[in-house]
């Protein structure tokens, strides 16, 4: 049976029935149509699915979209602003940081997480917090890149 | 992959948790991070018809430091854990075991609590805990009962606990005086591993320069369930500490260990690991103990 | 200063915008009105014979639209080299291996399809099984397919020179045996389609694949459809690497269903699927055997190999050629024969994946060169250089390295990672590695024996703004090709970047082989430049005929028109132009005449200016049997040092850091060209340290996920140097060859050297796991 769940994803509310086997990432790619989340495993292994969820990087094809109730979720999608491209997704722009672009959602959450948090962080910072995101394109080199030359990461969320 | 129907269940107290538990009890699974439900409920090894997510019971969450215990909520992240000011400070091998526990999305749902009852021979917490002697909250509509986790595990994805209950607190009195702790994850990759080997060693010691009062040595991957090298530890305890001692203990940790074949790797090259690895953690153990 | 105005710069891709900011479509993210959903039915068993199958259950299912099996589909047999075409789309007979794909449905939802495939009730009677190239050879052993005893896909003998003569006069001669492990590509986008046959018998495949060309032709043969009606269209792909280089079931199964139910049909692989598939890296298993001089100029190489092919041909064939082409350089080498077996086994079939063939040849053999350098008291960098071959040499079996900066290459990574104060110097546990290797740009022959192009370019000139639509079949997969194609044509033509807009991946845009064995760089890209200078000359003639200036005194840079002999007088052109667009605020102004308007004076003149390119090599290659396999018109080269640490105790190796020097003729697009060096060490890598597919002993995959197929994290990666070298290739546009699999080829070896640097023991087996390191240590010191 379904049921009615509140959330807020990029800072617009919704009202969704959801029903109980369905997944936050497919929630948000389905029934709100955002679909920067990716899903290149569905069992949290390579964080192609990766939303902020109340503050906090998570693989979202692991959390229930039932349990998103009362939450808040950031998606790719939400990083934009009026005035362009957020600091990091321009980072990785002009550093070269995007080969095929299937990981890039994920990695740019897990680094917008990392730098709100610790501005200045160092490679092996870096390297910590994206590692939970894989990558088969770029060795990661210009992606750690990337994110090292943030240098004002923007407001936190 | 598409999940198994079931019915989900959202209790917003503990009590009301337990009346559903207690009405199902096999038919329903806790749900907290979903790390390891939601994964082997995709793989189809698991259907339950119910599912009771914890999340929105405020109670489970929390870690509180009284009267020299620590109680961490069954539904505190292992990204809690690794970065709780009073869990780095006093159970220091607990901190390290949480802060590599698979990835950092995955430290950000897995709690303390999934990772006692799924009772996965190379999960990361249940050698520091046990090391520490940790005890776990088990509760029922009934009442609730708290038992050691070194009765805990039964064997692979077993434990003692009934279908009715559910794990709602894990308790630990911090350790006091000179002690010093360590953990060690040995895996083919940085991260996002199962473990070929982890364990955990505490030693600690009633006076500096003193000889080892007492030693905790446990052990993952190395068996159905986490197994306290209790030769290692009888050699380690009243004695002065030494290379050669640590050289011993490792050895000794070797004989209680009961690795298997399997595709990760073989019994004998756990079997060896664990003599290296049980020497080293004691050794840094030592030198923890030894600055503070 | 540089000649040049686009290429040769750090231009941001044009494909980035997109991605960072979750607009970009791949196939998962399309949708349609009415789509259906398809599920396959495979096969649980390694092999048997299918007595029977039943699949009343799955059409009664309520939501069920069609289901299809071997009686629908046909028997049009299908793979990748036409001379081995031994697949069918579902089987009828026997499933050849755990995944082989026997029947499809179509469904209003996932969930029904896959309750649907449930319902098939299929009767099997189960053969013996064989899984490894001794098993499937030996006497008795089954057949896999009939007509290839002792289960022999291919074979391949070929002896250039006299190597047995020629080792009479080595000094020393060295054999050794290599064997990789069985790799899954791991893009990160599983494979995808989306197939909408309409009313009017057109079917339009939208899927994630490297080559719509081959694709198309694909669905046509099998499915019967009139090429003219079938349409492959690419949307973004997260990455290909191989596996995604030919027609998959998935792709045929989609289309058959869309055909059958008149919908358009969604199917995906899950990550486990995608394991099922595989048609990637094979399992080489290399027997080596070098001679050398006193003084190290080699002499000869003997080279046995038998590969594991799994159950069908796919990208086989090519695959056991390249097993031995691919080490004709980069060392003058005057004798070398080969003798490789391509074997059928019941696991998933192996095909082309970065590096095709030549990977695991080249970690044997750059290992192997090592050891001798040691015997014969030579840095191996030295052995390397003393053998190395200049632009212009032909190996002994006819591959022209028309340019080949190795040399340069390899004193760029020896000077750039300190190789001289490190090498014999580092503590023990510590060592320092280095390999060379080269790959080609781009296949001399196309897959399928054909006088086709290889590629064609269409540009069409805006009507009115001076911008140029460049139109390609060819497939931006990750690796940057539409950027550099766009940066191409925008040189050639004389603009800026942001004028051009470049369509790609699309049937309907012309015939482009794709993505695969590294060539659109060199081939599209000489297409698309024959295409922007044709348009280039269109419009200088009509400017040559209003101004009454010769076209040869005439150029386009910048966007300007650029006069040879002195600016003649263009107001009437400017007048008029400005005339025609009176309201607007970017009026033409300055001294020079603008692209924009003459472009426009061009339309004005002759209607719509389009200009059309294309490519294809000439004949090249020697006239032995397989001389095609090997031939490309270039080839990128890559030297590489690579420095580990191992944990003497545990067997762990950690590699520290890699410095890679890379000969890609002329990077277009400087970023790009690293970008892709890094990509590749990172994938060698992984093969060297983590990855291998595992099976049980009933042919299934015990590993078919990315938590137990372990690929590079950020934290398994290093920090990696990256040197770009540019021997101009006169076979390439602007110069330009490949880089998107060259420099795989030392990575692997630079690591083996390393690690036996390290701990003076020589692995000859991967991967480098904590394990094998460990064991490989503990023997060596029980010798003692």
């Amino acid at each position: 049976m379904k049921r009615l769940i509140r959330l807020t994803v990029n800072e617009k509310d919704y009202e969704i029935a959801v029903r109980p086997n369905q997944t936050l990432a497919d929630l948000i790619r389905e029934e709100i149509g955002l679909t920067g989340t990716k899903k290149g495993c569905e069992v949290g292994e390579c964080g192609t699915c990766t939303v902020i969820l109340d503050g906090k990087p998570v693989n979202s094809c692991l959390v229930l979209a039932a349990q998103a109730d009362g939450r808040t979720v950031l998606t790719i999608e939400g990083l934009e602003t009026d005035e362009g491209l957020h600091p990091i997704q321009q980072a990785f722009v002009d550093k070269g940081a995007i080969q095929c672009g299937f990981c890039t959602p994920g990695m740019i959450l897990s680094a917008k997480n990392l730098l709100d948090r610790n501005p200045g962080a160092d490679e092996k910072e870096i390297r910590t917090a994206i590692s939970g995101n894989l990558c088969r394109c770029t060795g990661y080199q210009k992606i750690v890149e990337a994110i090292a030359s943030v240098k004002d990461p923007g407001s936190p969320s | 992959m598409l999940l198994p129907e079931f019915e989900f269940h959202e209790p917003t107290t503990l009590s009301a948790a337990c009346e559903i538990m207690a009405a199902l009890r096999e038919k329903a699974r806790p749900l907290a991070g979903g790390t390891d439900l939601v994964v082997n409920m995709k793989k189809k090894q698991i259907r339950p018809d119910h599912v009771v997510s914890l999340s929105k019971i405020d109670d489970l969450r929390g870690i509180v430091q009284e009267n020299g215990l620590l109680k961490i909520g069954a539904c505190v992240t292992a990204a809690d854990l690794a970065a709780s000011e009073v869990i780095r400070k006093s159970l220091s091998a607990l901190a390290e075991a949480a802060g590599v526990l698979g990835s950092p999305l995955i430290r950000n749902l897995a709690t303390i609590a999934g990772n006692l009852v799924t009772a996965r021979p190379a999960a990361d917490l249940p050698p520091p805990l046990i090391a520490y002697g940790a005890r776990a909250v088990l509760t029922k509509r009934s009442g609730e009962r708290s038992v050691d986790l070194n009765d805990f595990f039964i064997g692979p994805g077993e434990t003692l606990m009934a279908p009715d209950e559910i794990l709602t607190k894990v308790v630990i009195e911090a350790p006091r005086g000179r002690h010093g702790d360590s953990y060690i994850k040995l895996g083919v990759r940085q991260t996002l591993e199962i473990s070929l080997v982890n364990l955990a060693a505490c030693i600690s010691f009633e006076d500096p320069g003193g000889t080892i009062a007492d030693a905790r040595v446990v052990l993952g991957s190395v068996g159905p369930i986490p197994i306290r090298a209790r030769s290692a530890e009888d050699i380690l305890k009243g004695e002065l500490p030494s290379e050669a001692l640590f050289e011993r203990a490792g050895e000794a940790a070797r004989r209680d260990a009961r690795p298997i074949d399997d595709f990760r790797g073989s019994a004998e090259y756990r079997r060896d690991m664990v003599g290296v690895l049980t020497r080293r953690a004691l050794k840094t153990a030592f030198n923890r103990a030894t600055s503070r | 200063m540089s000649e040049y105005d686009v290429i040769n710069t750090r231009a941001a891709r044009l494909d980035a915008p997109d991605k960072a900011t979750g607009r970009a479509k791949y196939i998962d993210d399309m949708r349609m009105p009415g789509m259906l959903f398809g599920a396959l039915l495979q096969s649980p068993l390694p092999h048997a014979r299918i007595l029977s199958m039943d699949t009343s259950g799955a059409k009664r299912l309520t939501g069920v639209k069609a289901v299809v099996t071997a009686e629908d589909a046909g028997m049009t047999r299908y793979g990748v080299s036409p001379a081995r075409y031994d697949e069918n789309l579902f089987c009828k007979d026997k499933v050849r291996y755990v995944g082989d794909e026997i029947a499809a449905v179509a469904a209003v939802d996932l969930e029904t399809a896959l309750e649907a495939v449930s319902l098939i009730k299929v009767e099997y009677e189960e053969l013996p099984a064989v899984f490894t190239p001794e098993e499937a050879m030996a006497e008795g052993a089954p057949l896999i397919h009939e007509g290839f005893s002792r289960n022999l896909c291919a074979e391949v003998h070929q002896e250039f020179g006299d190597v047995e003569a020629a080792f009479k006069e080595c000094a020393l001669i060295r054999t050794d045996t290599f064997r990789n492990k069985r790799q899954d590509a791991a893009f990160l986008e599983p494979n995808g389609c989306l197939a909408d046959f309409d009313h009017s018998g057109h079917l339009t495949l939208y899927t994630s694949t490297q080559v719509p060309h081959y694709v198309q032709r694909t669905v046509s043969m099998v499915l019967g459809l009139p090429l003219g009606k079938v349409r492959v269209v690419k949307p973004y792909v997260g990455g290909g690497f191989g596996p995604k280089a030919a027609a998959n079931p998935m792709e045929l199964a989609a289309s058959l269903l869309s055909m059958k139910t008149g919908k358009p049909v969604k199917m995906n692989y899950e990550r486990e699927h995608v394991f099922l598939f595989s048609r990637a890296r094979h399992q080489f298993t290399h027997v080596l055997t070098t001679g050398v001089k006193k003084d190290g100029s080699l002499m000869a190489l003997k080279n046995e190999c038998y590969l594991e092919g799994g159950a069908y041909a796919s990208f086989g064939i090519a695959t056991v050629y390249y097993a031995g082409s691919l080490l004709g350089a980069p060392y003058k080498l005057p004798n070398m024969k080969y003798d490789g077996y391509r074997v059928y086994t019941n696991r998933p079939a192996c095909g082309a994946q970065r590096g095709h063939g030549g990977v695991a040849a080249r970690a044997a053999w750059e290992q192997q060169l090592d050891a001798i350098a040691e015997e014969l008291g030579m840095d191996p960098i030295d052995l390397r250089l003393k053998n190395m071959m200049s632009a212009g040499d032909v190996t002994c079996n006819d591959l022209n390295m028309s340019s080949l900066g190795m040399k340069e290459c390899l004193e760029a990574v020896r000077d750039a990672s300190n190789w001289k104060e490190k090498k014999g110097r580092m503590p023990k546990g510590k060592g320092i590695g280095m390999a060379c290797g080269f790959f080609v740009s781009g296949a001399g022959y196309p897959i399928y024996r054909s006088e086709t192009y290889h590629s064609t370019v269409t540009m069409k000139l805006s009507e009115d703004g001076g911008t140029a639509h460049v139109y390609t079949g060819a497939a931006e997969i990750g690796q940057g090709s539409d950027t550099t194609i766009a940066m191409i044509a925008a040189e050639a033509l004389g603009v800026p970047l942001s004028d051009i807009s470049l369509s790609s991946g699309d049937t309907e845009f012309g015939v482009d082989l794709g993505a695969y064995s590294s060539r659109q760089t060199l081939m599209t890209g000489h297409a698309a430049k024959m295409a922007a200078e044709d348009v280039k000359q269109q419009v200088l003639a009509v400017l040559s005929e209003t101004l009454q200036v010769p076209v040869a005194e005439m150029d386009v840079k910048r966007g300007r028109i650029v006069f040879k002999n002195g600016k003649p007088d263009f107001e009437v052109i400017r007048a008029r132009y400005k005339k025609e667009h009176r309201g607007w605020r970017d009026q033409p102004s300055g001294d020079d005449l603008t692209f924009r308007e003459a472009a426009r004076m061009a339309y004005l003149a002759k209607g719509t200016i389009v200009g059309t390119g294309k490519y294809k090599p000439e004949k090249l290659g020697g006239r032995f049997k397989g001389a095609a396999v090997g031939t490309s018109p270039a080839y990128g080269c890559s030297a590489q040092v690579v420095q580990v640490s191992v944990d003497m105790e545990t067997g762990k190796v950690t590699v520290d850091r890699m410095t890679d020097a890379h000969d890609c003729g002329f990077a277009i697009n400087r970023t790009s060209v690293e970008a892709q060096m890094e990509g590749s060490l990172s994938m060698g890598l992984g093969e060297a340290m983590f990855e291998e597919v595992k099976f049980d002993g009933k042919g299934r995959i015990l590993n078919a996920n990315l938590g137990e197929y372990k690929i590079a994290t950020s934290l398994d990666m290093p920090p990696v140097d990256t040197i770009i070298v540019e021997s101009n290739e006169p076979n390439g546009p602007f110069g330009a060859k490949e880089v998107g699999e060259g420099a795989i080829m030392p990575t692997i070896p630079a690591i083996l050297n390393a690690v036996y640097d390290a701990t003076g023991v020589r692995i000859w087996e991967l991967p480098l796991s904590p394990e094998r390191v460990y064991l490989a240590l503990k023997k060596k010191k029980n010798k003692r």
